[in-house]
């Protein structure tokens, strides 16, 4: 198999799940054999931060692997730790040059029969919300390539990831997309509507719109639907006011 | 073959990211995939809607305006489920669309090209090409598109579910180029014609139409109050002549 294929058998399966239920370990471990065949490691493994800002060991290509998440974990120093936090790839770093960065991490690595570490983060609105960790029993090197492949994979497990947090299958989300982008829609025509009524500007309707609907305690949507069906007048919104103080 | 092709379009996507492109990377990766000389992709909430979700060069945008003001048009098809296709919008023997073909080829497209956006039969909106020189779609091209399309799919839906229902989410706010003004000028132009605002889009879309400019460029002299509808004498007016 060609890595080619092994990394879009990958996407596609991990895709395939998207729509349905799935567990989302069974997806991470897949993806960490993967990885160690795609760009020939001989470890990968995925940590996520929970909620509440810890990390969690998750999947493990293999148990050598979870001993050293977990250790990463415990000890709260590694790759994983700082890929995490700074959001950035760590690649090519040779343990045995390591013991400064890490001092517990590496000896415990390379005790376990590693030698090189690589990390990617894994992004998701422009924060991580974990990293995939790859080890290699040499002193391996990773191109530009081989960067771009792993990194596309944990692209996809992040999507995978966010899915199955949402929970939603497409059908629901394409209902709410519409939604979102129809009642986006209503809000613009009511904002044209009332500053077209009160001769204002767009930022002074959106203003009125909103106090209306705070003060009523009644969504955007459905004041701006009320105004566009013409139901409720422009001069009968409430008009902001300053926030109040206590 | 296709495999491949995922993994180049996973390569540009990433290689559009490190580049720091904000807006509309989609679109550009679907250019650069099959060499065509723009690329824009619709959203369609419901049938009679386009909305812009980011467009790889202005033509592009003022193409998918185009359809946005005449409701025909290769996006159009492809958001009604059917791929299209135009290999020379000058031979007009095979001319499927009236109004569009015309002002497409004003804008500078020559050959046209649609695949609907969708997930099994969910749909979502459309992928639209076009090329400045009469073209055909190799086979591959044209799997390539399909290929890009069903990415874009799931990377729209990917990226809205991080949002609850009624709102778009923050990432699709930026990785789209959604122009609303137009309905913001839809509004303001049901006041002043004291019709409903799906009337008053309608007035909007033929004065474009008959004045030849660009739907958004309409909306934007009505929302800075340059032109607007005089409801006694039913016609539109302009603040003087002002120059774009």
């Amino acid at each position: 198999m060609t890595r080619e294929s092994l990394v879009v058998s990958t996407l596609v399966e991990l895709a395939d799940n998207l729509v349905d239920n799935f567990d989302v370990i069974d997806v991470l471990t897949l993806l960490c054999d993967r990885c160690v065949q795609a760009v020939d490691m001989d470890a990968a493994g995925v940590m996520l931060e929970s909620p509440g800002g810890d990390l969690q060991y998750i999947a493990s290509s293999s148990d050598s692997m979870r001993v050293l998440e977990l250790f990463q974990i415990q000890t709260d120093e590694g790759p994983c730790i700082d890929s995490v936090r700074d959001g950035k790839a760590i690649v090519n770093r040779e343990l045995r040059d390591s013991s400064d960065r890490w001092p517990r991490f590496s000896p415990k690595a390379m005790e376990l029969g590693f030698q090189s570490v690589h990390c990617l983060p894994m992004r998701l609105r422009g924060r991580s919300i974990g990293a995939l960790n790859l080890f290699r029993a040499d002193v391996g090197y990773l191109d530009d390539d081989d960067v771009v492949v792993v990194q596309a994979l944990a692209d996809v497990a992040t999507i995978a990831i966010l899915q199955h947090r949402s929970a939603i299958d497409a059908s629901t989300l394409n209902g709410q997309l519409s939604q979102a982008l129809n009642s986006r829609i209503i809000i613009e025509q009511a904002k044209g509507i009332i500053a077209e009524s009160l001769k204002c500007d767009m930022d002074a309707a959106f203003a009125r719109l909103r106090a209306h609907a705070r003060n009523n305690n009644l969504g955007l949507t459905d004041v701006a639907r009320s105004v566009v069906a013409g139901t409720l007048r422009s001069q009968a919104l409430d008009a902001p006011r300053p926030p109040r103080t206590k | 073959m296709p495999n491949e092709r995922l993994v180049d379009i996973f390569a540009l996507m990433a290689r559009y990211e490190r580049q720091g492109v904000k807006e509309g990377s989609l679109a550009l990766a679907a250019a650069a995939l099959t060499n065509a000389t723009g690329a824009g992709i619709a959203l369609s909430p419901d049938e009679t809607l386009l909305t812009n979700f980011g467009t790889s060069n202005d033509t592009a945008t003022k193409l998918l305006e185009l359809e946005m003001t005449l409701r025909e048009g290769p996006y159009c098809d492809a958001c009604a489920g059917e791929a299209a296709e135009e290999v020379d919008l000058l031979d007009t023997s095979s001319s499927k669309w009236m109004l569009y073909t015309p002002g497409a080829i004003d804008l500078g497209a020559r050959a046209v090209f649609s695949f609907p956006v969708r997930i099994g039969s969910i749909r979502l909106g459309a992928l639209g090409l076009y090329c400045e020189k009469p073209s055909e779609l190799t086979y591959d091209q044209s799997s390539d598109a399909f290929l890009m399309a069903s990415v874009i799919a799931r990377a729209i839906l990917a990226m809205q579910s991080g949002s609850s229902g009624e709102v778009l989410s923050e990432e699709l706010e930026r990785e789209a180029t959604f122009d609303f003004t137009i309905h913001q000028a839809a509004g303001m132009l049901s006041v002043q014609a004291r019709n409903d605002v799906g009337e008053a889009l309608e007035l909007m879309r033929t004065h474009a139409y008959a004045t030849s400019t660009p739907i958004s460029e309409l909306a934007a002299r009505i929302i800075a109050r340059e032109t607007g509808f005089d409801s006694k004498s039913g016609t539109w007016y302009d603040e003087g002549d002002i120059a774009i």
